[in-house]
């Protein structure tokens, strides 16, 4: 009987990954349109891949994109999850209160931590750059770190931490021998979530970017009036397939990696 | 401890890319809607003056006020729309042109020289211009077009498409009745809007930038389109057709300006002047495909461009049309109107 | 325990200080301003900007959207969980697999995937055409601008944030229990309830709020693939910022969204604590 479920589970499973993935097909597909404004099929080509790489503003704008969302995954995934664990692990007043506050970003729509930001950084005279954006990200990530390590640390048992502890370790070496390896899921689950959410965010960065500091969703949005071209989905297509080629390299070099300490 | 130096290491690098180093005198920062300015113009300036040109976009003049408003200074070009210039004016958002260091001012036709909304062009210069009227299909849309009127038919129920912006649809219904499309009274804009309720049933989405797509994919039969627009449809679809209808339409134009506290005023009046000289002119709008109000360019531009009438439209047309203007207070009334339309409209 | 490692909260808390509760403060204050002729932002006092959200469309507005986030919260996790069960139940270097297969669509821009969407649903698109070859349907089906669209696109948005949690809860849920809730003769349907349901009831709750939060303020989806037919929470916030120019107002629909979600947050902390302690378990 167990071995039903798990057909039915598996199935659902591919199923729900091609819900995902539809989109992204027809993104691909729709990359070879010979048509600029590309609302329907018009023929085949492979312009927009040549023109691509001829594009200076959208190579920019998606390296800085690239280098935020990964900037953002470090550091709100180690603020959040140092933030967490000490948040779960000691006493605090007002706890409730406090874990208010920390999840109190996700709720704060987009557009008011954009010009709240934007207020906060004119008042200072911060110049708005790539590092403001950076700073924006961060700040709306980490309440979502917190969230996926506190699932796994509400959960966990204190029991080995203390037993650590009572033999001797420092808060830290527990915390890196011990708590590290169980946060294991949540903490690379956060950095894949950041990661996303900093590569896809758009409103916050409108407001907090300066001149020339562009990311790839502000140059999207500004092509919808004229049409978003083949170009961008080539790009969706290209970074979709570096990653999926990448993922399956590595797990051929780890099986033979494998093969080989058996030998 | 090896991998930890080498986390800061990263660190730093990471932030030295970030924060970068950026040359100050010869940079000019322009705000403006995605490829609203010819790349090869802009290099061909780049060149000719040795200064390097930023060119970050936007997409809604809202957006754009939005962030002027929190945090003046970063742009020294942005190109806003007609009634954003008047809402900008009496918010000292605006720097008032050196008009001597655009003598090519004068190229602009007459008649967009003293647009009501700033009216001795102290601020802002027309870039370009269009009509909202009505855009059909004429593959399904058998009868004659010349009415707002006929959007209300019931043939057309989930084949309309409206510009997803209050103005333009009150204004569009203001006008079906005879009013302004910018008026005050309130009585006329409770007509107006008792109207468009009818009309919902109708509407298979409201849509201002992909309103094209849903032309070309024929998902949408007809709809309020700007003639911009509608040109650029008839690119992909020639069963589109265009109308201005005999009650009159809004005219609306997009500037370009300079912001208060622009670092680079000057360079960025040279610019303009750049711009508004024949040659360069036509090179740009012959690229962008946008309507052109440089009288000395006309002449020069090709055949094609001249005969479009998309982008041309007669003098009758034209004498139909009014301009949006900023309805000070009663804005919130529009806004009010519009959320009721949205929300009872399923 | 030493209360040393205390500390290690501070950068945390430090920088949304600074970066979150700061600006805030700019936005509780406009929230008790009025709006100007031309939409600047006038510094007399007042509480009207409060008082309009009793108006019943607004209130409208706040129904329907508690609604659809409601309904999109259960339709994510209904989907979210047998997913996250099987990946948690394979082998460790296939999970990571599974998670960055299904992180790699949301690496690209929702909107162009939403693009997608219509390409695939709108009336001339790839169902409706493959559907009429077919000879299943005669006229094309609506499948867009609707508030069907708005829920696939509000679920298609938030699956991630149901599926991270649950994942990271079901994954030390140690099998060898639930066999031994076999062996025991229990059902499957007891198994999970008894078994598997307390062990990952904080992925459940956590995976909820943060979707049932999130999706109280998108405006993407119901303009896009909504057709911009209907005004949420948040396209009337973004309204009043942009096109209505009413900061104050917006400031307050915000500032009435958060407390609400303040409140709801902690009332949830609160019980999460409570439940520990009745479980015997250590906070």
């Amino acid at each position: 009987m167990k071995t039903r479920n798990q057909t039915w589970l598996s199935l659902f499973s591919y199923v729900v990954l091609l819900f995902l993935y539809l989109p992204l097909i027809v993104l691909v597909v729709y990359s070879f349109n010979r048509s600029r404004i590309n609302a329907v099929w018009t023929g085949w080509t492979f312009d927009w891949y040549i023109s691509l790489f001829q594009n200076r503003q959208v190579v920019e704008a998606f390296f800085n994109s690239l280098t935020i969302a990964f900037g953002t995954a470090v550091f709100a995934t180690i603020f959040g999850t140092l933030g967490a664990y000490a948040f779960y692990r000691y006493k605090y007043r007002q706890k409730a209160v406090l874990s208010g506050l920390i999840y109190l970003p996700i709720v704060l729509p987009d557009i008011l931590m954009g010009l709240s930001l934007l207020l906060l950084f004119s008042f200072f005279s911060v110049p708005l750059g790539k590092l403001t954006i950076l700073i924006a990200h961060i700040t709306f990530s980490i309440p979502f770190v917190f969230l996926l390590v506190s699932t796994r640390l509400q959960e966990m048992n204190v029991d080995l931490e203390e037993a650590a502890q009572d033999l001797g370790a420092t808060p830290w070496q527990t915390f890196r021998y011990i708590t590290l390896p169980i946060l294991g899921p949540s903490i690379i689950s956060s950095f894949l979530l950041t990661f996303s959410l900093s590569l896809d965010d758009f409103i916050i960065s409108f407001f907090v970017a300066g001149p020339g500091a562009t990311t790839l969703p502000i140059y999207i949005y500004g092509m919808v009036k004229r049409g978003v071209t083949p170009e961008v989905n080539a790009l969706a297509a290209l970074l979709m397939m570096i990653t999926l080629i990448t993922v399956a390299l590595a797990e051929r070099i780890r099986k033979i990696g494998d093969r080989k300490q058996k030998m | 401890m090896k991998k930890v130096f080498g986390f800061f290491l990263l660190l730093a690098l990471l932030v030295g890319v970030l924060t970068g180093c950026k040359g100050e005198d010869n940079v000019l920062n322009i705000y403006s809607w995605s490829d609203n300015i010819d790349p090869e113009v802009i290099k061909e300036f780049e060149e000719k003056y040795d200064v390097k040109v930023n060119y970050d976009v936007y997409s809604s003049n809202e957006e754009l006020l939005a962030k002027l408003q929190a945090g003046e200074g970063q742009y020294d070009i942005i190109q806003p729309s007609d009634y954003m210039v008047e809402t900008m004016i009496k918010l000292n958002l605006l720097e008032k042109l050196n008009k001597e260091n655009i003598p090519n001012l004068k190229n602009i036709v007459s008649n967009f020289q003293t647009p009501p909304f700033d009216p001795d062009n102290q601020y802002s210069i027309v870039y370009t211009w269009g009509v909202t009227g009505i855009a059909y299909n004429k593959k399904y849309v058998k009868d004659n077009i010349d009415s707002w009127s006929d959007l209300w038919n019931d043939q057309y129920k989930g084949r309309l498409v409206l510009l997803n912006d209050s103005r333009e649809v009150i204004g569009m219904a203001l006008k079906k009745n005879g009013f302004s499309n910018s008026t005050k009274d309130l009585k006329q804009l409770e007509t107006a809007v008792a109207d468009l309720k009818k009309l919902m049933p109708n509407v298979l989405a409201f849509d201002t930038e992909t309103i094209k797509q849903k032309f070309i994919a024929e998902e949408a039969w007809i709809g309020t389109v700007w003639s911009g627009d509608a040109a650029y449809i008839y690119e992909d679809n020639p069963n589109i057709e265009f109308v201005v209808p005999k009650e009159g339409a809004t005219i609306w134009a997009d500037t370009i300006a300079i912001p208060k506290g622009a670092k680079h005023k000057e360079l960025a009046e040279k610019f303009i002047n750049y711009l508004l000289d024949p040659e360069v002119s036509v090179k740009n709008y012959e690229a962008i495909g946008y309507s052109n109000p440089n009288e000395k360019a006309y002449p020069l531009h090709s055949e094609e461009y001249r005969a479009n009438k998309m982008i041309f439209l007669s003098k009758e047309e034209l004498d139909r049309t009014e301009w949006l203007v900023d309805v000070g207070e009663r804005l919130k009334d529009y806004d009010r109107f519009w959320t009721e339309l949205k929300s009872g409209s399923k | 325990m030493n209360q040393r490692g205390k500390w290690l909260a501070a950068p945390a808390f430090i920088w949304l200080l600074c970066f979150f509760l700061a600006p805030l403060f700019f936005i509780v204050f406009y929230s008790f301003f009025e709006r100007g002729v031309y939409g600047e932002i006038v510094y007399r006092f007042t509480l009207s900007n409060y008082i309009r959200m009793a108006d019943s469309i607004y209130v409208k507005i706040l129904l329907d959207t508690l609604a659809i986030s409601v309904i999109t919260t259960v339709v994510t996790l209904l989907i979210a969980y047998p997913l996250a069960y099987y990946i948690s139940g394979l082998p460790k270097r296939k999970q990571r697999i599974w998670l960055l297969l299904i992180m790699v669509p949301f690496w690209i821009n929702f909107l162009i995937r939403s693009f997608a969407w219509i390409i695939i649903l709108r009336s001339k698109g790839i169902v409706n055409s493959l559907l009429l070859e077919w000879g299943w349907i005669e006229k094309p089906l609506a499948l867009l601008y609707n508030d069907g669209a708005v829920l696939l696109g509000m679920v298609y948005a938030l699956l991630p944030f149901m599926v991270l949690p649950l994942y990271v809860s079901l994954e030390k849920l140690d099998r060898r229990k639930l066999e031994a809730a076999y062996d025991l003769g229990a059902t499957p349907w007891k198994a999970f309830l008894y078994v598997t349901l307390p062990l990952m009831k904080h992925g459940i709750m956590n995976g909820s709020m943060l979707v049932f939060v999130s999706s109280l303020g998108m405006f993407v989806v119901p303009d896009i693939l909504g057709g911009a037919k209907s005004v949420l929470l948040g396209n009337l916030i973004q309204n009043q910022f942009l096109s209505a120019r009413d900061w104050p107002f917006g400031s307050s629909v915000s500032i009435i969204l958060m407390v609400f979600s303040f409140i709801l947050i902690v009332l949830y902390q609160k019980a999460v604590a409570a439940g520990q302690h009745w479980e015997g378990e250590r906070q």
